[in-house]
């Protein structure tokens, strides 16, 4: 018995050490990736040649929420975002999402510097009263998470060039459209961070512990 | 003493106990089950309880003990306001043309059997039946 038990307290110990060692190794090199094209420009700082990297930058917008106001970029300037594309008559993934994104929310609830954009792609369903049903009956209130509609074009626009995320009409699709199933990870400075699947509880679950690694980015700043 | 005993019940389920009805309804039952995972759990969630306020539960609802009614829904949607557990849901239900008659007639028997007072399958005949006669929406 007395055996066991320092044994047991040996494996224990040593697993802590290991368990500290890893910890601790990528709490420094945690940094999420930036996806996105990227272009590189060579400029002249004090007469010596800098390259400079051009990240994909989501480009300022203009959608109307839920409650009918109009919100640009504005609307995120010094938050980090995750925004996905949905529709609210869509019967194959987006209920799964919508599930998915709600423990998304529940996590980020209150916190100042986050929030979440959902884009409808069919916004001529979708107005903002449809949205703003659609986001009750979901049991989300408050300004924190975003039901947007707006020029259809504009949407895709944005969702295929800037958040590199599939949306647009296929009547041959159910519901009328296909879109992925992605939930996208915006920093600060308006940089794609991670693509995640929302479909899936691992997606959702990398997805929260991302959100949390991207933080203390800048809180380490 | 306990062996013959463990016997005895073994051979009493084999044989006599589970007969060629319960046979068939565990075999609906997961034909059900897979069907529903594939056609109905997303929106009405893989525990039957449905989704906040957007769709309806079917566990404890009223509407599960009237199959045929329920094969008719499956078969062509619905529309409109629909009271389930005292909660009011008004969301569109798709139809689900690509589904054939023994596809419903499984499905009908995993959700009455899981959450209804079922015990037994739903036969292919009544919910052919059912299908004939659907009240128009």
């Amino acid at each position: 018995m007395a055996y066991n038990s320092r044994f047991h307290l040996i494996h224990l110990f040593i697993l802590t050490v290991l368990v500290a060692g890893f910890s601790a190794c990528s709490d420094n090199e945690r940094k999420l990736p930036i996806y996105g094209e990227r272009d590189t420009v060579i400029k002249t700082v004090d007469g010596k040649e800098v390259t400079d990297t051009i990240y994909n930058t989501i480009p300022p917008f203009s959608f109307i929420n839920q409650e009918g106001d109009t919100v640009s970029e504005k609307l995120v300037e010094g938050k980090i975002y995750i925004t996905d594309f949905f529709f609210t008559t869509c019967p194959t993934i987006c209920p799964v999402m919508k599930r998915q994104m709600i423990k998304v929310f529940n996590d980020i609830k209150g916190k100042p510097d986050v929030m979440i954009l959902s884009h409808s792609i069919d916004p001529e369903h979708d107005t903002p009263q449809v949205l703003k049903k659609y986001a009750q009956d979901l049991g989300v209130e408050g300004p924190q998470w975003q039901f947007l509609t707006g020029e259809k074009e504009k949407i895709y626009e944005i969702g295929q060039k800037s958040y590199l995320s599939t949306a647009k009409e296929d009547k041959s699709a159910e519901g009328g459209y296909i879109h992925s199933g992605a939930f996208i990870l915006v920093d600060k400075e308006k940089h794609v961070r991670g693509m995640y699947d929302g479909t899936t509880e691992e997606g959702t679950q990398k997805l929260i512990a991302d959100i949390k690694t991207l933080q203390e980015e800048y809180n380490t700043k | 003493m306990i062996k013959p005993a463990a016997a005895f019940i073994a051979l009493c389920v084999l044989a006599s106990c589970q007969n060629a009805e319960e046979l068939k309804s565990g075999q609906y039952f997961a034909e059900g089950y897979q069907l529903y995972t594939a056609n109905c759990s997303n929106c009405h969630q893989p525990d039957g309880k449905g989704m906040s306020n957007l769709y309806p539960p079917l566990a404890g609802s009223k509407k599960l003990a009237d199959r045929s009614g329920v094969a008719c829904i499956i078969r062509n949607g619905m529309k409109g306001t629909i009271l389930v557990n005292g909660k009011e849901f008004n969301r569109p239900m798709p139809a689900n043309a690509k589904l054939t008659e023994i596809e419903i007639a499984e499905i009908v028997s995993y959700v009455s059997m899981k959450w209804g007072k079922d015990s037994l399958y739903t036969p292919i005949t009544y919910v052919q039946n059912a299908l004939q006669n659907c009240k128009p929406d």
